[in-house]
């Protein structure tokens, strides 16, 4: 079954609406006549080569990078993350 | 200008001053300054490292050039320890947990971090007006705006009260600030400089950029912040620049500006008419230059906004409350994630990614993302063409002088507008270089992607004639 969202669900926002200033920039792209529609050619191949991956291994964060990230928490208990109930629907 | 660099280095050197009183003397500047270019001082770091540097002197040790320069961060990287705020409500008392490399490399050449600079809110912005810490004033008219998104940094250096500032940009938010405030202000080849620890914008071309008050100096830091990084998979090995091969021209025979720039009639007549006036004294130094074809300006700046707003609308969604961030609870947990989100970003940072979740949403993709990235790819040919033709292209940085503090944000679409010279380097992933010369906010010199040299050898030439 499909459902449409709307923006504000998509972005998390509410009452999100789109602007009438960004929508006259996506008009112009909308009307506009590119040469080569395909996307997939794509000239900004920024991708690592797979010989040059980072090794797959986990990295242990310092004693201080894992101080601050708890010290960053919205809310704590016990040294844990405390996190609203989720709510399926 | 000569490069303060080296003349504070010297100066360290031959102890006529110590590193904790230039230090002092600037943290005290920055303190006291009313152009909101400051969101935190690092004072006690900056003094710390300052004391150790002046005691390797006391001790006859030898100390690198960059050992004891102060310098500015805009507050979108991350500094361990320090608050990095992006000049957001939602992230106003975030702390880094890490380092970003690029100015990790700083940090490790022995450079000192005095302060994390205003700016627009995530980069949303051309003014430096997006942000919670009040709008940043122009160093040269405090009755105009500074420029952005690097606005802070950019007033920072012009004002002396960092000796370099190291801004980002995305669509033009080094080069513009630097214009506005004539400063150097470099975005360098995407790739050429790692972004890991800045926080993301569009990811496909933000590039971590210096700005100051000298080639020399731009070139200095350029130099120590280059390389690759296997935290950023899309940086690379890089060739040092040396200083001898900016001083040396002569390969330089082609330039080309874009007509289409010239003749729009959004540009203001006067920077016109500066504009053409220093092309005729490049020529009379017997250099080619060329009229080149290029693509409207609307074309330019909604490409990049299509693509940039469906980027930051992918970057952003992180930014929930969740495991860090200034969380307001909801009845559940989306409930949180929306009333978090829609109480702390800015209008700006809303309408962006509002406007990269439609670009993003079914029935748009095609419309509208897909066919931005066929024109950035058509874009990119273009250059590729242009650079077959002439070394080195031209350009004004903006088509006019910086608008009034209050009247960028009263008008959204004529501040996207206003980067339609900047966003088409982005685009291209091109090095562009700002000099403070050339028109009332200078002028962009760019050349073919991996070429920053060039740049820098051409701004160098330009110094001497314009």
């Amino acid at each position: 079954m499909s459902k449409i969202m709307t923006v504000d669900v998509l972005s998390s926002i509410k009452g999100a609406k789109p602007s009438e200033a960004v929508n006259q920039l996506f008009d112009v792209i909308k009307n506009a006549h590119p040469t080569n529609n395909n996307a997939a050619v794509n000239v900004h191949n920024n991708a690592v080569s797979l010989d040059d991956l980072r090794e797959d291994v986990v990295i242990e964060s310092s004693a201080i990078e894992k101080q601050i990230i708890i010290e960053n928490f919205p809310n704590e208990k016990d040294g844990y993350l405390v996190v609203a109930k989720v709510i399926e629907d | 200008m000569e490069s303060q660099i080296k003349k504070i280095h010297q100066q360290l050197v031959s102890k006529q001053i110590t590193c904790t009183a230039l230090v002092q003397e600037k943290l005290e500047l920055l303190k006291q300054n009313t152009y909101n270019s400051v969101n935190s001082l690092l004072d006690t770091l900056a003094l710390d490292l300052a004391a150790k540097v002046d005691a390797k002197i006391a001790n006859d040790e030898e100390i690198g050039l960059l050992e004891g320069i102060p310098f500015g961060i805009k507050d979108v990287y991350m500094v361990q320890g320090t608050y990095t705020t992006a000049s957001s409500d939602l992230l106003k008392k975030y702390k880094s947990a890490y380092t970003a490399t690029a100015i990790q490399k700083l940090l490790d050449a022995g450079a000192i971090p005095l302060v994390k600079e205003n700016c627009d809110s995530f980069g949303h912005g051309s003014s430096s007006e997006n942000t919670i810490f009040g709008a940043v004033k122009n160093a040269i008219n405090p009755e105009l705006v500074s420029g952005g998104s690097s606005g802070g940094s950019a007033v920072n250096v012009a004002k002396e009260y960092t000796v370099f500032s190291i801004g980002g940009d995305t669509g033009g938010s080094v080069r513009q600030p630097a214009g506005y405030n004539n400063i150097y202000g470099l975005k360098p080849s995407y790739g050429r400089i790692s972004r890991y620890g800045l926080m993301a914008y569009a990811s496909s071309t933000d590039c971590v950029g210096p700005l100051a008050k000298s080639i020399e100096d731009i070139r200095i830091v350029l130099n120590v912040m280059s390389g690759k990084d296997g935290r950023d998979q899309t940086s690379y090995v890089s060739e040092e620049i040396s200083e001898a091969s900016v001083l040396e021209s002569k390969e330089i025979k082609t330039v080309g500006y874009f007509k289409n720039f010239i003749e729009s009639e959004a540009i203001a007549p006067q920077v016109k008419a500066d504009f053409l006036a220093s092309i005729e004294k490049i020529k009379a130094k017997g250099i080619e230059v060329k009229e080149l074809d290029f693509f409207k300006s609307d074309t330019l700046v909604s490409t990049y906004y299509t693509l940039a707003m469906a980027e930051t609308a992918s970057n952003l969604s992180r930014l929930d409350g969740t495991n860090y961030g200034n969380r307001i609870e909801g009845e559940n947990l989306k409930d949180t994630y929306s009333i978090t989100r829609s109480e702390n970003f800015s209008e700006e940072t809303k309408r962006r990614i509002v406007g990269g979740n439609q670009v993003l949403s079914q029935g748009f993709s095609d419309a509208i993302y897909l066919k931005g990235l066929a024109l950035r790819d058509q874009i990119s040919a273009n250059f590729d063409k242009d650079f077959k033709e002439v070394d080195v292209i031209l350009s004004p940085v903006t088509p006019a002088s910086p608008p009034k503090i209050g009247d960028s944000l009263n008008d959204p679409l004529a501040m996207y507008l206003s980067d339609a010279y900047t966003v088409g380097f982005s685009l291209g992933q091109l090095p562009t270089l700002t000099v403070p010369q050339g028109t009332v906010t200078g002028m962009q010199v760019t050349a073919a992607k991996n070429n920053d040299a060039t740049v820098l050898k051409f701004a160098n030439f330009l110094k001497d004639t314009l």
